[in-house]
């Protein structure tokens, strides 16, 4: 049986569908716990409903791209690994990314889908790609409730201002470090370009950027605000057809 | 209930959604790492270490480090919620605008009682939601992967990560063209003048994010972002 085969086994997707079963029973205990609570607290019975139904609406669609973030990686991974790591902590820009550094480091040089995968490496990938997400849980499980109680407690008035004012300095980190991570790639691929004269991964990359651009700009142009919701799974299907047409010349 | 009982009953709601959510996550978190293993045991296999170890490092350098700012500045805006929002994922691009966006709905505020709730009704929702789309979209995907190994769709998956970091290059750099400068020029040229550098590129990331993170920080203090 060939490794993609076994990849998609009954067992694989058995493993995956117990963690995923696991974190919807945790989700279900703290949906009804809180509708309870809500009741219980005198609030109105339309606002939580209207909670729900707006929440459910409002992911049916940014769930359809994670959908495609699992199909794009489907194929270099099996099935049952990228349902399992999108169904659970993971997102499409860090599943991908992981998969990457761990392929390169397990023996894949040139990353992800360069070349065979072997059951070892998929192993590796997949513990890389759960270990290396998984502190924000180890800090919820260890300081979320000291952490909650000291930010909340304090003066009453600082409930509201703490976390705006960590903000400002938080989203520019945030952004600094993903904007040092692409910059790594992007670089990669200008320096693939110069030294092997191999011009596709630059050209997928600026096809993905391009289709971003014409979904930001059709979503702002029009307000077409679901539109945002495919922007990155969409951009980057649109980069791997790309892909398909571009070898084929 | 009078003001009293309402404060004495979030008090002891709040406190047995941290005993639910510490319980529930530690076990969460075992399943999960312990989830790959399983599967190289039912492939007759395990990780190797000797390349996991150093994946690890890289990997953790970038998101261990964006894991504490997410807790730091999100759980204050989440409350109890944080426990399903963390452990479902998809944090700041889907579980806090959601949670928002039922915050704004029902008119609750940053801190208060009625916000965690709201907040956990909603990420719990929104994750419920997420997970039934995957797994109904993945009973449709197993008869179609034939047709996802074709040969000729092969060079589509074998271009997700530049596929991926094209569409990511513009949402971040055009966020912040100030800030993209620097690393990117740098970057760049650090590949295309030491071209041995290419089989290092997750190594490099530690630099890229440095040299990212030194930027902004200089130009927060400056007052130029």
């Amino acid at each position: 049986m060939e490794l993609m085969e076994r990849l998609n086994s009954v067992p694989m997707f058995l493993i995956a569908g117990a963690v995923i079963v696991m974190v919807m029973v945790l989700c279900v205990i703290f949906m009804v716990k809180s509708y309870r609570a809500g009741i219980a607290m005198g609030m109105e019975k339309e606002k939580l409903r209207n909670a729900i139904t707006s929440s459910a609406t409002f992911t049916l669609l940014p769930s359809v791209s994670i959908l495609l973030g699992v199909i794009a990686l489907a194929g270099s991974l099996g099935i049952p690994l990228p349902w399992m790591r999108l169904s659970v902590v993971g997102a499409l820009h860090y599943e991908g990314n992981v998969a990457d550094i761990a392929a390169r480091a397990a023996g894949m040089p040139g990353g992800l889908g360069t070349a065979e995968l072997t059951a070892s490496t998929f192993v590796t990938i997949g513990f890389v790609m759960a270990a290396g997400i998984i502190l924000g849980c180890v800090l919820c499980v260890l300081f979320l409730k000291p952490y909650l109680n000291r930010v909340r407690r304090p003066k009453k008035a600082s409930a509201e201002t703490q976390p705006s004012q960590k903000q400002g300095l938080g989203d520019v980190l945030f952004t600094a470090m993903f904007v040092g991570l692409v910059s790594t790639y992007i670089g990669s691929y200008v320096g693939t370009l110069t030294s092997t004269g191999d011009w596709m991964p630059l050209a997928v990359a600026f096809v993905a950027g391009l289709s971003m651009a014409v979904f930001e700009y059709v979503s702002r142009k029009r307000n077409i605000t679901w539109l945002d919701n495919f922007s990155m799974a969409g951009s980057m299907l649109i980069g791997m057809a790309a892909a398909i047409g571009l070898g084929a010349l | 209930m009078n003001e009293t009982e309402k404060r004495s009953f979030y008090e002891s709601y709040s406190n047995s959604c941290h005993w639910i959510g510490r319980i529930g996550l530690a076990v969460g978190i075992v399943m999960m790492l312990g989830a790959p293993l399983v599967m190289g045991l039912a492939l007759g296999t395990g990780p190797d270490w000797g390349s996991a170890i150093p994946a690890l490092l890289q990997v953790a350098a970038v998101y261990w480090v964006s894991s504490i700012a997410e807790f730091l500045v999100y759980a204050p805006l989440l409350g109890t919620a944080s426990y399903v929002a963390f452990i479902t994922g998809n944090l700041v691009n889907l579980k806090l605008p959601c949670a928002v966006n039922a915050r704004e709905i029902c008119g609750t505020r940053v801190g208060t009682p009625e916000n965690d709730i709201v907040s956990t009704l909603s990420v719990a929702t929104s994750s419920l939601v997420t997970v039934t789309v995957l797994a109904v979209g993945v009973l449709c995907l197993v008869p179609l992967t034939p047709v996802l190994q074709a040969p000729a769709l092969q060079p589509a998956f074998n271009n997700v990560i530049p596929a991926l970091f094209g569409a990511l290059a513009y949402k971040y750099f055009f966020k912040s063209l100030r800030l993209t400068a620097v690393p990117l020029v740098v970057m760049c040229l650090l590949f295309v003048l030491v071209p041995a550098l290419l089989s290092q590129v997750s190594i490099l990331i530690l630099l890229g994010g440095g040299i990212a993170l030194a930027v902004g920080y200089f130009l927060y203090r400056k007052d130029k972002l």
